[in-house]
């Protein structure tokens, strides 16, 4: 059995917190609760033949990469960039915070998941923007902590580059 | 050697044939010394060029140091100040590679050297404190044997301070759980999730508290456990406490985590998600699973010696002891006494009590009554410890009511008074004159409502009938037989209530006046026969019957008119009552 500890980052109220549950807990809550530190959860994810422990760690949104406490990110095996689709500015703002992360704790892999795919009608991220990013060779991936959709494939991809590494 | 002596010849030639031969020169030069050249070539690069040099050195650079260490230790002496100089410029620029580096084997010599300074003194230190544990042992006995518990039980339960529940080890950059060992059952769950918070908040608390670079969270209290954490440079050992651990634990976690340190340093660096090498470290962990027993610490509170407060508080205790029985037993016969008063007919205890150190009973006392004295006797109570006030009262209880009666009555000894609710019955038979004073007396007694006398005889039925005779005769007047009837029929009742005592009727004969004395002697002897006869005839023959004649020496009355001497011509009875024995 392989332990990863994972983070998720990304600037307040992209749906950090309510991915995590929604993967680990299979649980969605309308409700807002703003995460002071860090919260750590798991979950056990099965990859080919290896058994995957990711250890979450669930940390505080943070306005600008340069409020990101590095120490969270010491020792992640891979991390999660979380941005919220209808509101632009975090999709800048998760960029910023992935360059600080990758100066951190160097080259690990990670994902970008645009979150709230229920919202369409408010959805403000083109299309352009993010098949930008996918040439650039990143893995972006639509999702909504409060339908499930794509949340535990989104993690599943994770957990397969994981092992690869 | 050839190779100079080779290129001094070149040199003359070189300069005798000029420029015009160059390039024949050349052509032949290379020719003849081609392979030479090149030789040379490198030769010059060998000893000219630094990088070459470098390169050399470095081959057998070890190896010369090895050589030459062997030989004598001048490479020491020599490499001493440059080590001690790199050293320092080491530690100027961060001290931490060294600190981690060093850190394994540091903290037990540091160790090592305070234990040996601090046996000396615990040795003493423990001697004293085990002298004391008898008076404990004894006591834990005794608790043993009273609640039925194992010895060891409660010498468990008494001296059982601490338990290290869980012991965690957790990889320090990652916060990932490497190996968990507990006793008995877990206390914390979701080891995973626990380690990794253990970490995020020791990161927060280094990025918070800042004051010094080594400050850290060593200590967590949750509910009754605690959680101490020890870290090392690649991992943290958590260790989950129930009681209050003594500070020699930590000790043996630090060593643990030093030892881990050293046996796993280059796993822990390498650690990739995998913690199945460190399933080895179990032994190590455990090691630290202990638990702790007051063994010395317990009775060190309780050895007390003898000292005079103990003993002034000691003689106080048997004092009060001593005191307190004999207020007790005094108490105990007091209220017995009073008991014993309050169950006395015809006395009332209404107050009773100790007043300025003397007992006291008040209440109210039928005169007639057992005297409170007497009552006391075969209690215990001393007579001149206790103050009596007591009110005259006059009881109603049916015995109280007979006393009285009988004290005011003064019956005579032919006469049984009874008292039953109010009733006071009187049996036998008593002079005319009690009779009437009875009869006037009887209703005004207390508890008396009723005067009984239907077994009452007044003897005035007996001692009054005057039983008149015929002029100078021994006869009857005519009509006198239902007087003689009654008469007999009285005495029958009289002779039935005297039962045992004797009783003697006395049958006087009288005259009147006229005639003889001796005359009057035999007519007074023949109407007292001629009575006792009649009576004879009718009551039993053990009816005992005296006679005297008086003549007319004792009149009935003065004969002033016919009618009296009428009166005097007649017997008169008396009725004696002697006591059988």
């Amino acid at each position: 059995m392989i332990q990863k500890k994972v983070c998720m980052l990304g600037t307040f109220a992209v749906g950090k917190t309510s991915l995590v549950r929604r993967f680990v807990e299979s649980i969605y809550s309308d409700k807002y609760h703003t995460t002071v530190g860090v919260k750590v959860d798991k979950k056990l994810v099965q990859v080919g033949e290896t058994e995957l422990t990711l250890v979450l760690w669930d940390i505080e949104g943070t306005e600008s990469e340069n409020d990101l406490r590095k120490s969270y990110l010491r020792g992640a095996g891979g991390y999660i960039l979380v941005a919220d689709g209808t509101r632009q500015d975090t999709l800048y703002k998760a960029l910023a915070i992935q360059s600080s992360a990758e100066e951190t704790i160097g080259t690990v892999p990670f994902l970008l998941l645009i979150n709230k795919a229920d919202l369409a009608d408010q959805w403000s991220i083109t299309e352009r923007e993010m098949t930008a990013l996918r040439e650039k060779g990143w893995e972006v991936i639509v999702t909504s902590a409060k339908t499930g959709s794509s949340v535990e494939g989104a993690f599943q991809t994770l957990a397969n580059k994981l092992v690869e590494v | 050697m050839t190779r100079p002596v080779a290129q001094g010849i070149l040199d003359e030639e070189a300069s005798a044939n000029n420029a015009s031969d160059e390039g024949t020169m050349a052509e032949l030069r290379s020719l003849l010394l081609g392979p030479t050249e090149t030789q040379l070539a490198e030769v010059h690069t060998r000893l000219f060029d630094p990088e070459r040099q470098l390169e050399e050195v470095s081959r057998v650079l070890p190896d010369a140091i090895a050589v030459r260490s062997r030989q004598d230790d001048e490479l020491t002496t020599v490499l001493g100040p440059t080590v001690a100089a790199a050293l320092e410029h080491s530690v100027r620029k961060d001290p931490k590679p060294l600190a981690d580096a060093i850190f394994p084997i540091m903290g037990p010599a540091i160790r090592k050297a305070i234990a040996a300074a601090l046996s000396g003194m615990v040795q003493s230190l423990n001697q004293t404190l085990t002298h004391s544990l008898s008076v404990q042992g004894f006591k834990w006995r005794w608790e043993a044997l009273r609640t039925g518990k194992s010895f060891s039980e409660v010498v468990l339960l008494h001296t059982l301070r601490y338990r290290v529940e869980q012991v965690f080890l957790i990889h320090r950059e990652t916060g990932l759980l490497l190996r968990q060992v507990s006793q008995g059952e877990s206390v914390l769950h979701d080891v995973d999730m626990v380690s990794g918070m253990l970490t995020a908040i020791q990161d927060f608390v280094k990025d918070s508290f800042t004051s010094d670079q080594g400050d850290q969270l060593n200590t967590m209290q949750v509910g009754d456990l605690t959680v101490w954490v020890e870290q090392g440079p690649l991992a943290i050992l958590a260790v989950a406490i129930r009681g209050t651990a003594p500070q020699e634990l930590r000790e043996v976690i630090q060593e643990t985590l030093e030892r881990i340190h050293l046996q796993y340093g280059q796993a822990l660096k390498n650690f990739a998600g995998d913690a199945a090498v460190f399933a080895d470290t179990e032994p190590l962990l455990e090691e630290c699973l202990q638990s702790g027993y007051d063994v010395e610490h317990q009775p060190a509170s309780s050895a007390r010696k003898l000292n005079p407060f103990t003993i002034i508080v000691g003689v106080i205790l048997v004092t009060l002891l001593v005191a307190g029985f004999f207020w007790l037993r005094d108490r105990r016969r007091w209220n017995a006494y009073v008991e014993k008063l309050r169950s006395e007919p015809g006395i009332v205890v209404t107050d009773e009590g100790k007043q300025g150190g003397k007992y006291f009973v008040s209440g109210l006392r039928d005169p007639l009554a057992r005297d409170p004295k007497v009552v006391m006797e075969g209690t215990g109570v001393a007579v001149d410890a206790v103050v009596e006030r007591w009110q005259p009262f006059q009881a109603l209880a049916p015995d109280f009511v007979l006393a009285r009666a009988k004290s005011s009555l003064d019956p005579p000894a032919t006469i049984k008074l009874t008292v039953h609710d109010g009733l006071l019955e009187a049996e036998g038979f008593a002079s005319h004159q009690w009779v009437v004073e009875t009869r006037r007396i009887a209703r005004l007694l207390p508890g008396v409502s009723q005067f009984e006398e239907s077994k009452l005889l007044d003897l005035d039925r007996i001692e009054n009938p005057l039983l008149m005779f015929e002029f100078d005769k021994t006869q009857l007047r005519p009509n006198q037989e239902d007087h003689l009837n009654q008469l007999g029929s009285d005495i029958r009742r009289l002779q039935h209530l005297a039962g045992q005592q004797k009783v003697r009727l006395e049958i006087t004969g009288h005259t009147d006046g006229s005639g003889t004395e001796a005359r009057n002697a035999s007519l007074s002897q023949g109407r007292a026969d001629t009575v006792a006869d009649m009576l004879r005839k009718t009551l039993p023959a053990s009816t005992n019957l005296t006679i005297t004649t008086v003549g007319s020496r004792e009149k009935l009355r003065e004969e002033m008119t016919e009618d009296d001497r009428a009166t005097n011509r007649s017997v008169t009875f008396k009725v004696i009552v002697s006591d059988p024995h």
